[in-house]
């Protein structure tokens, strides 16, 4: 070996070992051997980044040993140029690659680590102000009202206090029917009637258009019942009407069908009983198949299969005649059923004075 | 009414089994509620509709069941031996002839009253009666049999052993069966002997000529009496009774004899004793029979959709007891059969339907009308649409099929429902829950309350809420129930904020805290014409209103706690909320005083200059139900009038095309120098290029000297034409500050 020679392996080796010890601190950092890091403080990854980019300018920058080697090679000797100007890169080749790998160790442990500082628990609140609640009464009237403006109906309403003429001589309830009776309708003291059904609405639908007419009436209505489980001095009912040319009871029950299908679900079947009620002849009690059971029965529908859940009938004629409709064109049908019954079928109440109690814990039940 | 399904098929043949016949009744209109087993028997619990009288019996109840299986009714049995004529023993004299129709007394003498025998008191205690005495119970078993309610007089107690159908006398009393005396007046229907009253007429008889041991000979009622008249009487006195029940309804006029010899009958029977040959039968009015109704029989198509053959028809209507009188106008030539109307009942007829049939064709004609009498326990019966429903139930209403309506008719829904709906999600969005109350409140709260301006001008007062306390109405201007079902609960409300109030009260006694409530309905006052062609007089007016009320902490979802107490900001923001959505004009707020609401922290709300409500902090004051110990801000508009408001017209405003500048004012003014004021001088000034004043915080406490407060202001500055240089703006901002402090009397703060 020529002087030259243990010369040029002198400096290399000198390069080398200054870089060594100066990448001591980075030896151990290998792909997956980041845990030190982990335990270190966030910014100890990104300042290990910054030392290593120092690093990596000071062994391999233009101003380095290793830089000063490589302008070395064209100076040597021939013989020796091949050899030695090998031994450089490899030299070279090696520090690069020992930098890049703990490059891309830090790299990853400082990106694992950002991953830690910013990771989120999905599972805490969502951030937004309490809501509120509709009404359940409310969430069952507009369903009911949609259901039947797309089915062509339009919805009118009435005053709450109506005449005696409104609410039960042009329904054809006479003087000394026991519905008139201070025990069973509210009265004001200036012989106003609280409504106590939303049939009165028929009457001044008629007497506002003229047929054919469809219309929905909802409605707050008052009975002198005393609060229990299942009555309310005051509750919700829609009334129905329809009045055109050749309508009979199997319209009324069709019209009765496809509504409570559209409640209830599409296999719901609907069921006429006789009845009696003074503003309607035929009248008719509608029952429906109990939406639990399917009708085989149940508890809902206490083993019968069917659950009752308004009145109806053809329009009497003494109420067509008392808004001048004549009785040999038009025929119609009505119904009426009780929006607080609904309610308490369909959310399982079983006791409707929660209905006007304002119950917080109640109300926000419902959406 | 119980019915024993026992009893029932001594009356008429049914193969049914007791749960079918339950299931086939209901299903012509007499509701079965429940069926249970009692020994040997069964009872069916019936739901009878006010229009069936006749069907609160067995009788009647077998009578619908025969039209149903085709089978026939068999009348009970009246056969007893007789003595003498009743005229010589009694008399009976109707002084209302209108109120008692008839009466018809009859008399059976030497009979011993004892416990019944055990078949009879077994059949009562089945249907839920309780037996006295064979007498008692004889009179009880006939009511239930064939629908007439009867009594039986100790006829020796009888002042000169007659009877007077008469109304009371003033300060009368008389001590009824169930040992109450009961206060009559001259209303009220007797039946009276030569002195005093010694029954309530179709009521309840009188306890002193109640047959006892002791009597010896009875004087059987048996009568017709005016159903209005003992519905008024039995409601007076609160007193419902199983006779009152069915004469309210109307019993059939012509079997007043045939229930009293049914019952004279059973009495010889079980209780020994002779009757009299023949009833005191008064008819003090003739009973005209109905006149025939016409059935077109292509109605009953018409109305029911159902296609029923005429013998069905005529079937059905003749077993039900109907008789057929003239088909095609053309009275029936069988004249028999018409005159047998008068005395005919029916069961002794099923048999006839189909001759009858064969009749109505027989005439040649087809039939399109056939004409018919009803029979005289039918009260129901007036028209074509009645014998329509006959035909229609027993055909059976199951046959009725599903149909749709044609035509093309479009639906909507009322106007002002979409703002009433997008008002809902505004005030759910904003986090109130909504409220539903009674609409009648305490009149405890008359007076209390600032009633919407709308109500006010309902009475022709226009107090517009400052000052005094005349603006509310006395009571007299409020609509009051003269029945109210709670006690004190007399007023329809004339605002929603009780009914709020007291859901906050509920709400506080549950543990609840954080209440924030809203309602949408009715309030009334004084009176106001219908503007609909009603027949009589006028309406109290009506107006939609909206409530808010506001308690507690400003909760998130999920999360524990509040951030914050709720406060006025809250409760006015949700009301801008409503107005925003609805698309009104923005509402304008001013400090007033009133009435229910804390001086200081009230204020009214106008839109368009047109008042129409109020808000703010509740004053607790106002009422001792009311003492709440949390602060509670209330808000009540009239909703009517905010739907009557035209919405506001959305149009598009180019975007700004230059830059703005904004600049931000500290200012340390006067407490009572409002954000409005404030507002109202940087506008005032009228500068182009000042775009906008907004609030950016304010600030009172530590570092800001007492009675004063620190306000920050944001005023925009931009032009249309070009970006605003930094001097022009120095300068208008300049000019801004200037005007604050000299007309607020702000400093600007460092």
């Amino acid at each position: 070996m020529s002087a030259e020679d243990s010369e040029h392996q002198r400096q290399i080796k000198a390069v080398s070992e200054a870089f060594e010890q100066e990448f001591e601190r980075f030896a151990r950092l290998r792909a997956g051997d980041v845990t030190r890091l982990d335990a270190a403080p966030p910014a100890g990854a990104e300042a290990l980044l910054r030392d290593l980019s120092d690093l990596r300018t000071r062994h391999t920058g233009r101003k380095s040993a290793l830089t000063g080697l490589k302008k070395l090679i064209g100076r040597v000797s021939a013989e020796e140029r091949a050899a030695f100007g090998q031994r450089v890169q490899h030299l070279e080749a090696e520090i690069v690659e020992k930098i890049d790998d703990a490059e891309r160790a830090l790299k990853e442990s400082s990106a694992a680590a950002r991953i830690e500082r910013e990771r989120i628990d999905v599972t805490l609140p969502g951030r937004r102000l309490r809501r509120g609640h509709m009404h359940p009464i409310t969430l069952v009237w507009q369903r009911i009202e949609d259901i039947f403006v797309s089915m062509g109906y339009t919805v009118e309403d009435g005053p709450e206090i109506e005449t005696d003429f409104y609410n039960f001589t042009a329904l054809n309830i006479p003087a000394g029917h026991p519905a008139r009776s201070p025990q069973d309708t509210f009265y004001t003291t200036d012989g106003c009637a609280l409504r106590s059904q939303t049939s009165t609405v028929q009457i001044h639908a008629m007497q506002r258009r003229h047929p054919p007419l469809r219309v929905i009436a909802p409605g707050k209505v008052f009975r002198r019942d005393t609060p229990d489980a299942t009555h309310n001095p005051m509750f919700f009912q829609v009334e129905g009407l329809l009045v055109d040319r050749g309508i009979t009871l199997a319209h009324l029950k069709g019209t009765l069908t496809e509504f409570l299908r559209r409640m209830f679900g599409p296999d719901t079947r609907t069921r006429f009983r006789p009845s009696y009620f003074p503003f309607t002849e035929p009248s008719a009690e509608f029952d429906f198949s109990c939406f639990k059971c399917g009708g085989v029965g149940c508890r809902l529908c206490k083993g019968s299969g069917w659950i009752e859940l308004g009145g109806s009938g053809m329009v009497h004629p003494n109420v067509l005649r008392a808004v001048d409709i004549d009785t040999e064109e038009f025929t119609g049908f009505a119904f009426g059923l009780g929006i607080d019954r609904m309610c308490a079928l369909l959310y399982g109440l079983d006791d409707i004075r929660l209905l006007f109690e304002n119950d917080v814990r109640f109300l926000k039940q419902f959406s | 009414m119980n019915i024993s399904y026992n009893w029932l098929r001594e009356l008429t043949d049914t193969a049914l089994a007791p749960r079918e016949v339950a299931e086939r009744l209901t299903m012509v209109g007499l509701a079965v509620d429940t069926v249970h087993e009692a020994g040997d028997d069964f009872i069916l619990e019936f739901d009878i509709t006010s229009n069936r009288p006749d069907c609160l019996s067995h009788l009647g109840v077998a009578r619908e069941l025969s039209v149903i299986g085709r089978g026939r009714v068999r009348l009970p049995e009246a056969k007893f031996a007789s003595e003498g004529s009743a005229e010589q023993l009694s008399a009976v004299e109707i002084r209302e002839p209108v109120l008692c129709p008839r009466y018809a007394a009859r008399i059976v003498r030497g009979v011993r009253v004892a416990p019944s025998p055990g078949w009879l008191a077994d059949r009562l205690r089945a249907i839920g009666q309780r037996p006295i005495s064979n007498v008692a119970d004889i009179t009880n078993y006939v009511m239930h049999e064939m629908g007439q309610p009867l009594h039986a007089f100790d006829f020796a107690k009888l002042a000169e052993q007659r009877i007077v159908v008469r109304r009371a006398l003033k300060g009368e009393r008389l001590k009824t069966l169930d040992g109450v005396v009961r206060e009559l007046d001259e209303e009220m229907l007797m039946i009276a002997d030569a002195v005093r009253p010694v029954a309530l007429a179709g009521v309840m008889g009188g306890e002193e000529t109640e047959a006892t041991d002791a009597t010896r000979d009875v004087l059987i009622e048996s009568a017709y009496f005016n159903p209005t008249s003992v519905r008024r009487t039995a409601r007076s006195l609160g007193l419902h009774t199983e006779a009152s029940h069915r004469f309210e309804r109307g019993v059939d006029f012509d079997g007043v004899l045939r229930a009293q010899a049914r019952v004279v009958a059973l009495i010889c029977e079980l209780a020994g004793g002779t009757a009299t040959e023949d009833a005191i039968d008064v008819r003090a009015q003739v009973f005209e029979s109905p006149p025939p109704v016409t059935l077109r029989l292509s109605r009953v198509k018409a109305l029911t959709g159902l296609e029923v053959p005429s013998d069905e028809i005529t079937r059905i209507l003749d077993a039900l007891g109907f008789i057929l009188v003239a088909t095609n106008g053309e009275s029936e030539s069988d004249t028999a059969r018409a005159s047998v109307n008068a005395t005919r009942v029916n069961e002794t007829a099923t048999g006839d339907a189909e001759s009858l049939a064969e009749t109505a064709t027989a005439t040649g004609a087809p039939q399109s009308a056939l004409s018919f009498t009803a029979p005289t326990w039918r009260v129901d019966i007036e028209r074509e649409e009645d014998l329509v429903e006959e035909v229609a139930r027993h055909f059976g209403y199951e046959k009725i099929v599903d149909e749709l309506p044609a035509g093309n008719v479009s639906g909507g829904y009322r106007a002002g429902d979409a703002r009433r709906r997008a008002a809902r999600r505004a005030l759910t969005a904003s986090g109130f829950d909504e409220a539903i109350s009674f609409g009648f409140i305490d009149a405890e709260h008359d007076g209390r309350f600032e009633l919407l301006p709308d109500l006010k001008s309902a009475e022709g007062n226009n107090g517009e809420g400052d000052a005094g306390g005349a603006s509310i109405d006395g009571a007299e201007s409020l609509v009051s129930l003269s029945n109210p079902i709670i006690e004190g609960v007399t007023r329809m409300r004339p605002t929603l904020l009780p009914g709020l109030l007291d859901a906050v009260r509920h709400n506080f006694n549950q543990g609840t805290r954080d209440v924030r409530l809203f309602e949408v309905g009715r309030v009334f006052a004084g009176h106001a014409f219908s503007n609909e062609p009603s027949m009589d007089g006028s309406l109290p007016r009506e107006r939609e209103a909206l409530a808010l009320v506001l308690t507690g902490g400003a909760t998130e979802e999920g999360i524990a706690g509040a951030a914050r107490e709720l406060d006025f900001r809250d409760l006015k923001g949700a009301l801008e909320a409503v107005f925003d959505t609805v698309n009104l004009p923005a509402p304008e707020f001013v400090a007033a005083r009133v009435k229910h609401l804390s001086e200081g922290q009230a204020a009214l709300v106008s839109v368009g200059g047109r008042v129409v409500g109020t808000l703010g902090r509740f004053a607790e004051e106002v009422a001792p139900s009311y003492k709440f110990r949390q602060t509670v801000f209330v808000a009540e508009v009239d909703f009517s009038a905010l739907l009557a408001v035209e919405e506001l017209p959305m149009r598009y405003t180019p975007l700004a095309r230059f830059p703005s500048v904004v600049r931000d004012i500290s200012l340390l003014a006067d407490r009572r120098v409002t954000f409005a004021e404030m507002r109202g001088v940087v506008n005032m000034l009228g500068l182009a290029e000042s775009r906008g004043v907004e609030l950016v915080d304010v600030y009172e406490g530590k570092g800001v000297p007492e009675g004063k407060r620190s306000v920050t202001l944001r005023v925009e500055y931009r032009s249309d034409e070009r970006t605003l240089r930094d001097e022009e703006v120095n300068e208008t901002h300049q000019r801004i500050v200037g005007a604050l402090e000299a007309e607020c009397g702000a400093q600007l703060r460092g």
